[in-house]
């Protein structure tokens, strides 16, 4: 077990959780995460479920715009950690659930307004994954917007071989810093568009490697 | 399997076994073993790549179904400790695998080490799935499908050579690499000694270090340093060459044998605690529910039918891993040492490894 605790050392609290994710996005994830929040939430009071809130980077943006939020993670530690950082600045009220994915089938359907995965789907295999984000599409209310942000497979050619370059130091350096072996989501859009809800627009950063996908249910 | 199959299967064995310190990822989801039906049995582990392989293998000519589970590409036992395969996966793989469509019943069998990890009691309120731990080992699930009976000697932890010799190796192998790779670079002519010591170290310490006393075991690391000196001299070794010889077990000995998590498959001990723990059981709370009994890798609980309690008859050799105080649903049991200061169950359940006696940080 020796090996397991030194990468469980090196990987698990929060803070070294954030400095990862920051590295590794050369800066981008906090530009990743004001653009998921300006996506997620049309006005004050708006009904918003966060999957994977982590460290709730995105939450607090959520509560500064006056959403109301319900943020789920499974992680005890990063729901504490997210709870620490959004009280301060705290506008609209927040649900804390530690559950998984795999559990939001226990929320109400038709519910919210809008649904968010921020860098969540890519620590999901493709089984999971198209679970979870065909039941994310049930808790959307008519009009209700569907926010995935994640890391996926550069565009073919010279981009997609800067990213397997560009991953192999990552891979390692995640694994350490994050301790998880994400991959890359290899079709976000195709994935999302299986659910049956309509892609209305995408943002892409770091040679197409990051990507905001916005889609929406009709109202 | 063709031909080219059974190459790759080995080199694939072989590369697992031997850097099995890394995670080896599988694709997590539901397999099929032979020809499943809605009444075959339910069998989860996790996406480590090795065990699957291997598991397929022990399950030849058997119908069930595999449900492999998200657990980092990490082993079961390392991952139920570490926190990578816990309750959480475990709903997860119930949940979006679409085993549920494929069988008419409710049951799911673990490997018993999941138990430090996996909390029973709470998979069944988030799933109606009811959870049962098999066998520690692989080679003995055919025994235990057929006849759903645990034996004593299934529950058991014994760590016989051959699984000690997988340690060696596991534990060789990148310290070869490493090490062989930068001689080669600075001082080819020591690639050789040096694994020949890094191989002897290692299959000497994980063969013999836990069966020797403290004393005994300070002398296994002075007659490395001995034997590794006596043979460079002999070998016309420089000051330099001495000067490693001296080095190089003395490090080996301290990287092979420290004691990172609070306790190691060669003893149940820690060299962070200051203060014993002991496993304590409150007889008062025990309503004989003997998931303790059923999980103890080292049989240390005996079952009190006709009162139905359980009675800690071996607290000697607990290894402290915890997974009875996880599952237990009465929390009757929990770490205590001489002064009466409690570890409680739930400080237990979140630092399933006592890394860097984190559980006794935590008691205060």
């Amino acid at each position: 077990m020796s090996s397991l605790a030194l990468m469980r050392w090196l990987e698990g609290t929060p803070e070294r959780y954030d400095a990862g994710m920051r590295a590794l996005t050369l800066g981008r994830v906090a530009m990743l995460h004001a653009a998921v929040a300006e996506a997620s939430v049309r006005e004050p009071g708006d009904r918003v479920l966060e999957i994977g809130c982590g460290t709730g980077a995105v939450t607090q943006r959520l509560c500064a715009r006056g959403a109301r939020v319900t943020a789920i993670d499974q992680a005890p530690e990063m729901i504490e950690q997210a709870m620490a950082r959004v009280r301060p600045s705290h506008a609209g009220p927040v649900t804390w659930l530690e559950q998984t994915a795999s559990e939001i089938d226990r929320l109400p359907a038709g519910e919210f307004d809008a649904v968010v995965l921020s860098l969540c789907l890519s620590d999901m295999s493709p089984g999971e994954r198209s679970w979870v984000l065909k039941r994310a599409t049930e808790r959307l209310a008519p009009g209700g917007r569907l926010i995935a942000a994640d890391e996926v497979r550069a565009p073919a050619g010279w981009r997609r071989a800067a990213q397997v370059l560009w991953r192999i130091p990552q891979a390692a350096i995640g694994w350490l810093l994050v301790g998880s072996l994400s991959r890359p989501v290899p079709n976000l859009c195709d994935e999302i568009r299986a659910t049956g809800l309509p892609i209305r627009s995408q943002t892409c950063w770091l040679l197409g490697s990051l990507q905001l996908v916005v889609a929406q249910r009709a109202a | 399997m063709r031909g080219g199959g059974r190459i790759l299967d080995l080199i694939k064995e072989v590369l697992q076994t031997s850097f099995r310190l890394f995670p080896w990822p599988t694709e997590p989801g539901l397999r099929r073993i032979g020809r499943p039906d809605r009444s075959s049995p339910v069998l989860l582990t996790g996406n480590y790549d090795l065990s699957v392989r291997r598991l397929l293998r022990v399950l030849e000519g058997h119908d069930a179904w595999l449900l492999v589970a998200p657990s980092g590409g990490i082993n079961v036992w390392c991952a139920a400790a570490g926190g990578q395969l816990t309750t959480h996966q475990v709903v997860t793989a119930l949940k979006t695998s679409g085993v549920a469509d494929q069988v008419d019943h409710r049951r799911v069998i673990l490997p018993q080490l999941a138990a430090t990890g996996v909390l029973a009691l709470d998979v069944f309120r988030r799933t109606r799935w009811s959870l049962r731990f098999g066998p520690v080992h692989m080679r003995d699930l055919p025994a235990y499908l057929a006849s759903q009976e645990k034996t004593d000697a299934m529950r058991r932890v014994l760590f016989p050579l051959v699984d000690r010799l997988q340690m060696a190796v596991m534990w060789a192998a990148p310290i070869m690499l490493v090490l062989g790779g930068a001689a080669l670079w600075l001082k080819p002519d020591w690639v050789l000694p040096l694994g020949l010591l890094i191989a002897s170290m290692s299959v000497a310490v994980f063969t013999l270090y836990d069966r020797l006393g403290t004393a005994r075991r300070g002398g296994l690391a002075t007659a490395s340093v001995a034997a590794s000196v006596a043979a460079t001299v002999l070998a016309g070794g420089s000051g330099l060459a001495i000067g490693a010889a001296v080095l190089a077990p003395t490090l080996l000995t301290a990287l092979l044998t420290f004691d990172y998590t609070g306790s190691t498959p060669l003893e149940g001990g820690s060299h962070f605690e200051e203060r014993k723990w002991s496993i304590t059981l409150d007889t008062e709370r025990c309503e004989g529910v003997y998931r303790c009994w059923e999980v103890c890798p080292e049989a240390c609980f005996e079952k009190r039918e006709e009162v139905r309690k359980v009675e800690l008859a071996h607290d000697e050799r607990c290894i402290r891993c915890g997974a009875c105080v996880v599952q237990c649903p009465e929390d009757a049991l929990f770490f205590q040492d001489e002064s009466g200061a409690r570890i409680e169950p739930d400080v237990i359940r979140r630092y399933k490894l006592n890394l860097l006696g984190q559980r006794s940080i935590e008691a205060g």
